[in-house]
């Protein structure tokens, strides 16, 4: 097919290629000598490795049901709003975070979570934190890095869902009002199920992006100056071994292994929802 | 009523969530360092302190941020273009036609996507040494315009909203497939185009780990690389640094004109991401 | 046109050919990488204690941190017909890596590698030796005239086996800075050992709460404090190998005087940079053991404290303690390519930017690690009149560091700032967690391929 060709090259050289010599690294040794699971077991006897698979599971677990539902939730809402021009408005300023990606937001993290400086210090306050050190316990970390990838994340996905939203054929939404269809009702019956291919997609991503959880425990490291975030997840800890440690194949082996996981996710998923079908 | 008030109330508090930390860079912009952690965190400093950071931001290094600026926008820019030339078609023939090896396609794109990026720095490395481009800026924006994400949103967007007999009926009236693709399909495909192009964007824009391995001079670096510099020249990052410092307030004057474009780009393509243009197309 | 879901015999046959091209992609790639593998030895001569590619003309590529551009420029000022390309990176800050990183690409590559590069860690020899980067500097480069002007032990960090592999571009040895005129109206003195050190705590703590003699809430605390003390954390005894011991009394004594002044609230635990200390401890601060650099980053430039009013006086003792000893937080290094065609060049850059005095003697943020630059370099700061006393003490510390704790590739901060820190923030004891600390540094040391003896 003519439509796909140039895209298939783009795929094979920067898609394909780089994956299947990472996988390559994952089996063999510095000297390119085939070494089978040797990297795999090597990696997995790091004492930092089960910490980090633990925090990326908890971690996982808050980011994915927060996302899910708040961002379904409020696309919903948003598209409910009878002036076009506060949802359009709400959109964008849901939105800006987004803009604010890696070191931009280091510093507005320090700050908001900071309670001698925060803007929010009296919130932070009535939780029970009254400094920094206090508020990045390891115990808080799960639920900060949601915060704080769901303060960036969000808005793009929202965007997204609201588009998806108005695609909805506006007969299949008037038969829902006729049938007498309340607000719950259509959203739960009609729309919900309708957007059901932009929400898998979303989980996919989602899940794979949660299980390679880097930017904000990088993040908040930096705005710690170390205490809190260093060596916290899988994916830190590959970058720690491919460029601290100098063993790409080590690092290799760890990226494999959250492929195979975020790949049986999203095989999971695409199974148990036709997303491939092409109707 | 009363699920009119609790809507309105879900709405503004996530609001507040999003906005307040923006409004708080803003504000922080306008400080001095002093101003910034003594004065209330959402009080507004000063002009002359906005200008005063201005002109400290833009000595840093012979006025670096506006190259920066300059060569995000280059980068950025040329990776959209091509990427909306390869990715719409390639999502439009993954949803409307069949072809062989469309599943394939399908199953290997999201493979890659799923890839964690830090060992893909190598190879990535030495296939653009072995095509000799290493120090142009074809060594990043060809890897931008790798973009699967943008495939797969045009290719869901066409398999749930446009009708296949819409572009059926067009072949039986002996359109040529590049005729369907660009009078018929491409027409409908407005908002995803607007939304890919957006996601492009920012996604090249705010790149940071392959600019800053990938290109050897420090003239040809993106915005978000240069942030990134001179975050490790604010003393309460990199506690080593030595005097010649950035100040907080600086930096976040940095990252508020770094984000600026980005802004800029989504109001720009919110206009045409939620046209509804396929309310009456759709009807059958 | 519909679509049919594919049968299963044509599923199979498509992934048999998937298989087939992961196979075909995986070869290719094999190839390549022995390919890039033999990078070449082809050509070159030994000479300086290294094999020396051919030389070149050309500009010479000089890698730099913000900080160190003026250096560069300067250099150039001064030397127009020389071809430079000066390139700004961050300087390795907060173990970014960076440079390893390049280099390790390089190495595959087998081109790209900058000729001088400045790094504001003081272990990439830890790495940059193993990856034949760092070019021997005493085997010929550098004269050994010049070697022996720098302050003793600064380039322990760059030595490996006798051999030097980069030059120390500042010190920070730690001293004891004091508010000059705060002191005088308490009417105290300046303690000279830690006895009269934590004794004068316990008084202010009692007569002046909520003044300050010190901070313990910094990463880099254990080497204000603990190596000063001698405390064997760190001793790196090989290129690969450490001892670690966190028992010794040592590090118990100086870490129940830590205790003790926490606990009293005459040491901080927040950290000089917190915004914390910034905003409600800034202003009261009495004494504050710390490195050099602390007189113009923390106290000039962060505190905003006016001049006339900062001093430095030496490091406290323990009682009895037959030869005084100090710690030190940091300093950058500058490192030659072993793989540049410019070398010589390369070598005339790197004499002048580690030794001359018209940067290092005047220009220079930090303590010149060359001994003669930094006499010269005292002099610009007793002109500039911001400190209240000369700073004689830099100079007398700068060679009494302690040589029992070393630079090794795993990072002593960065474990601090993760094992101990929380501990202090929860009200835990120093003394208490000196195991779990001990620990840690064990665990890292091993991961990064130490030897461990404790």
């Amino acid at each position: 097919m003519a439509f796909v060709a140039a895209y298939v090259v783009l795929l094979v050289a920067f898609g394909v290629l780089p994956t299947a010599y990472a996988i390559y690294f994952a089996f063999t040794d510095a000297g390119g000598k085939i070494t089978g699971f040797a990297n795999f077991i090597t990696t997995a006897q790091d004492f930092r490795f089960l910490d980090a698979v633990g925090h990326v599971a908890t971690y996982l677990a808050f980011w994915l049901v927060s996302l899910v539902v708040f961002v379904v939730a409020l696309a919903l809402l948003l598209h409910r709003l009878a002036s076009g021009g506060a949802s359009k408005a709400l959109r964008f300023l849901y939105y800006i975070p987004g803009a604010l990606a890696g070191a931009a937001s280091v510093l507005v993290w320090l700050f908001m979570l900071d309670p001698t400086v925060s803007p929010v210090s009296s919130l932070l306050g009535a939780m029970g934190f009254h400094t920094f050190g206090e508020v990045i316990a390891p115990g808080n970390l799960p639920v900060l890095f949601t915060i704080i990838a769901f303060w960036t994340g969000a808005g793009g996905w929202i965007v997204v869902m609201y588009g998806a939203l108005n695609n909805i054929p506006t007969d299949v939404m008037e038969a829902a009002r006729i049938d007498g269809a309340g607000a719950w009702k259509t959203a739960w019956h009609v729309q919900i199920p309708m957007l059901r291919k932009w929400i898998v997609y979303m989980v996919i991503l989602a899940f794979a992006g949660g299980a390679q959880l880097f930017v904000e425990p990088q993040l908040l490291s930096l705005a710690s100056v170390g205490v809190a975030g260093r060596d916290y997840s899988l994916n830190q800890l590959t970058f720690d071994f491919a460029f601290q440690m100098n063993n790409i194949n080590g690092a290799a082996a760890v990226s494999v292994e959250l492929l195979v996981v975020s790949v049986s996710a999203a095989a999971l998923f695409v199974a148990r929802s036709g997303f491939f079908d092409a109707d | 009523m009363a699920s009119r008030l609790l809507t309105g109330s879900v709405l503004a508090a996530f609001l507040a969530f999003f906005v307040l930390p923006v409004v708080w860079l803003v504000l922080a912009a306008t400080k001095t360092d002093q101003q910034l952690v003594h004065d209330n965190p959402l009080s507004f400093g000063s002009f002359h302190a906005l200008k005063a950071n201005w002109h400290a931001l833009t000595a840093f290094q012979d006025n670096a941020v506006m190259q920066w600026l300059g060569n995000s926008a280059l980068y950025a820019v040329i990776s959209l273009v091509i990427t909306l030339a390869v990715a719409i078609p390639a999502g439009y023939a993954l949803a409307m036609t069949e072809f062989r090896g469309r599943h394939t396609l399908l199953i290997a794109t999201l493979v890659v996507m799923l890839m964690p990026n830090a060992t893909l720095v190598v190879p990535l490395f030495l296939e653009i040494n072995a095509v000799h481009l290493i120090g142009t800026m074809w060594s990043i924006i060809l890897p931008y315009s790798f973009y699967p994400f943008g495939v797969y949103l045009t290719y869901i967007y066409f398999t749930t909203a446009v009708p296949k007999d819409l572009l059926a009926a067009a072949r039986m009236d002996g359109c040529s497939e590049l005729r369907v693709f660009w009078h018929i399909a491409l027409p409908l495909a407005t908002p995803v185009i607007a939304l890919v192009g957006f996601f492009s964007f920012v996604a090249n824009w705010t790149n940071y780990f392959l600019p800053y391995v990938m290109l050897p001079e420090s003239s040809q670096m993106p915005i978000q690389v240069g942030v990134g510099s001179l975050l490790s020249n604010v003393p309460s990052f990199n506690p080593a640094v030595g005097n010649l410092a950035i100040e907080r307030p600086q930096l976040a004057l940095a990252t508020l004109v770094a984000i600026t474009p980005v802004l800029v780009v989504f109001l720009f393509a919110q206009r045409f991401l939620v046209s509804g243009m396929l309310a009456g197309a759709t009807k059958e | 046109m519909t679509v049919t879901k594919p049968s299963s015999g044509r599923e199979r046959q498509s992934s048999k050919r998937r298989a087939a091209l992961l196979a075909g992609c995986a070869a290719t790639a094999a190839l390549t990488l022995t390919a890039c593998g033999s990078g070449g030895a082809a050509g070159t001569t030994n000479k300086d204690g290294f094999a020396q590619a051919p030389q070149k003309d050309g500009a010479l590529t000089v890698w730099v941190d913000a900080t160190r551009v003026e250096a560069a420029k300067l250099y150039q000022q001064q030397h127009p017909d020389v071809k430079l390309d000066i390139v700004t990176y961050d300087g390795d800050a907060n173990g970014s890596n960076y440079l390893q990183t390049k280099v390790q690409l390089f190495n595959r590559t087998g081109k790209g590698w900058p000729d001088v590069v400045f790094s504001s860690q003081n272990n990439e020899v830890t790495w940059a030796v193993d990856q034949n980067f760092a070019a021997p500097l005493n085997k010929g480069l550098i004269p050994s005239a010049a070697l022996g002007k720098f302050a003793s032990g600064a380039n322990d960090v760059c030595t490996v086996g006798g051999t030097v592999y980069c030059l120390r571009n500042d010190l920070s040895q730690a001293v004891l800075w004091y508010n000059a005129p705060l002191l005088k109206k308490f009417g105290y003195s300046v303690p000279t050992t830690w006895e009269e050190y934590q004794a004068l705590g316990e008084k202010v703590a009692k007569e002046h709460p909520g003044y300050l003699v010190g901070d313990a809430g910094d990463s880099f605390t254990p080497e204000i404090y603990l190596w000063a003390s001698k405390c064997g954390a760190n001793h790196i005894t090989g290129p690969k190998s450490v001892s670690v011991n966190t028992s010794s009394e040592a590090c118990t004594k100086m870490a129940k005087l830590i205790d003790v002044l926490i606990k009293n609230k005459s040491m901080s635990i927040s950290g000089v940079f917190s915004t914390d200390f910034g905003k409600n401890e800034a202003d009261k601060v009495l004494l504050m053991p710390g490195p050099a650099w602390y007189g113009g980053a923390v106290f000039k430039d962060t505190f905003k404290i006016p001049a006339k009013q900062i001093g430095a006086a030496p490091i406290p003792q323990w009682q009895g303690d037959a030869s005084p000893s100090t710690g030190n937080v940091g300093g950058g290094t500058w490192l030659l390519s072993q793989h540049s065609t410019h070398i010589k060049a390369a070598t005339d850059f790197l004499k002048w930017v580690t030794t001359d005095n018209a940067y290092q003697g005047e220009k220079a943020p930090g303590f010149p690690a060359y001994a003669p630059a930094a006499e010269n370099w005292l002099k610009g700061q007793d002109a500039s009149g911001y400190f209240a006393t000369d700073l004689s003490a830099l100079k007398n510390a700068s060679s009494q560091v302690w040589p029992g704790w070393g630079s090794g590739q795993f990072s002593q901060e960065a474990i601090w700032a993760a094992t101990v820190k929380p501990g202090l923030t929860q009200g835990k004891s120093v003394v208490s967690m000196l195991p779990a600390w001990q620990d840690s540094i064990v665990k890292y040391a091993k991961s990064n391929g130490y030897k461990v003896s404790q």
